[in-house]
């Protein structure tokens, strides 16, 4: 078991990450719960000597279809290099399929594809990723892999890959300290990060994440900030 | 166009998504243990399972709405649906108590978990 677990560590660690949009997102665990529905809102805001200024939202609106899958629809929002104009850049479907139930198996197993159509341009993007979470007593692990293809009007058609790992502590429901690490192209981030949980009656609550993290394989300055909030009813 | 590189990596992300596959020959021999939600109580409210051993908490809803576990302490939350049974995975855990409630009715429907070392559980 703690091989397999090496190896899916090692395995992020060393993925050639090829992707070359924002890396720094979410990290997505694996599990759905049935009858829920969400807002979610993301935030990211990069600033690195090589590229300035880049802030990325969106704004969600997922449903739980059955036990095991859910739907997410987002609308993404971007300030573009170079431009001050924050405005709309595309949509975005996604859909979640837990595959194994939590605490069956030696680890917790899911799946997730996305598609994303650029709003004034004909440009697609279709990714599909494992993501996989294990519990080791109060601390988990989660990590995701991503294979993506993008293609359309102008952008090259190519595939991309992304890895992101979080090991979380449960400390509080109200506070989680945890290490995000990225990987994608010519980018290697790694930083602290906090999430919570705050509930309400049945099952309303309110999920807020955040993280700082820093690119280490180049020199100069490069930060990205993502802060996340989602409210489940 | 896919690269040598892209080409590793798509292996190893099949290779991984089959990975899964495997696991359910592991899953056997799982001790099992039943609550019962009836009238938004769970019985019993405490249930003593052995320390550092995955056990199965197989819990049937006899109530006519649905209810969800929810523990922190457990780290699981899981929709029990009405008149069926549903069948939570925890451990392995070191010994102590550990609280669950149901969200759609916290004051009501709660109840521990008490793991315990040595081989004397009911």
């Amino acid at each position: 078991m703690r091989r397999l677990i090496l190896f899916i560590l090692l395995l992020a660690l060393s993925w050639q990450s090829d992707a070359d949009g924002v890396v720094v997102d979410k990290v997505y665990s694996p599990y759905v719960l049935p009858q829920e529905r969400e807002i979610e809102w993301r935030l990211m805001s990069r600033n690195s000597d090589a590229q300035g200024n880049q802030l990325g939202q969106r704004l969600g609106y997922g449903h739980s279809l059955s036990e095991y899958v859910t739907m997410e629809i987002y609308l993404v929002g971007e300030r573009e290099l170079g431009s001050d104009d924050f405005g709309l850049e595309g949509i975005e479907v996604e859909a979640r399929w837990m595959l194994t139930e939590q605490g069956q198996y030696w680890a917790d197993w899911g799946l997730l594809f996305e598609v994303e159509k650029a709003h004034t341009e004909d440009n697609w993007e279709v990714s599909s990723g494992v993501l996989v979470e294990k519990e080791f007593g109060k601390t988990s692990l989660t990590v995701n892999l991503f294979a993506i293809y993008e293609w359309g009007q102008s952008v090259a058609n190519e595939w991309e890959s992304e890895a992101r790992v979080k090991l979380r502590y449960r400390y509080l429901p109200i506070l989680q300290p945890a290490i995000e690490l990225y990987a994608g192209e010519d980018f290697f981030g790694i930083g602290p990060a906090f999430q919570g949980i705050q509930r309400f009656h049945g099952q309303k609550q309110l999920k807020w994440e955040a993280a700082f993290i820093s690119e280490l394989s180049h020199s100069g300055k490069d930060h990205t900030f993502r802060f996340s909030v989602e409210y489940e009813f | 166009m896919l690269t040598f590189r892209g080409k590793i990596n798509v292996s190893l992300w099949l290779g991984l998504q089959l990975m899964v596959l495997p696991f359910d020959a592991l899953a056997t021999n799982i001790p099992e243990f039943h609550l019962t939600l009836e009238n938004h109580l769970f019985f019993p409210a405490e249930i003593e399972v052995p320390a550092n051993k995955k056990v199965k908490l197989i819990i049937y809803n006899k109530d006519d709405v649905a209810e969800e576990f929810d523990s922190f302490d457990l780290n699981r939350e899981k929709m029990i649906f009405p008149k069926r049974k549903s069948t939570i995975y925890i451990g392995p855990l070191p010994p102590g108590e550990y609280h669950f409630f149901g969200e759609y009715n916290p004051n009501m429907a709660t109840g521990k978990v008490v793991v315990k070392g040595g081989s004397n559980v009911n």
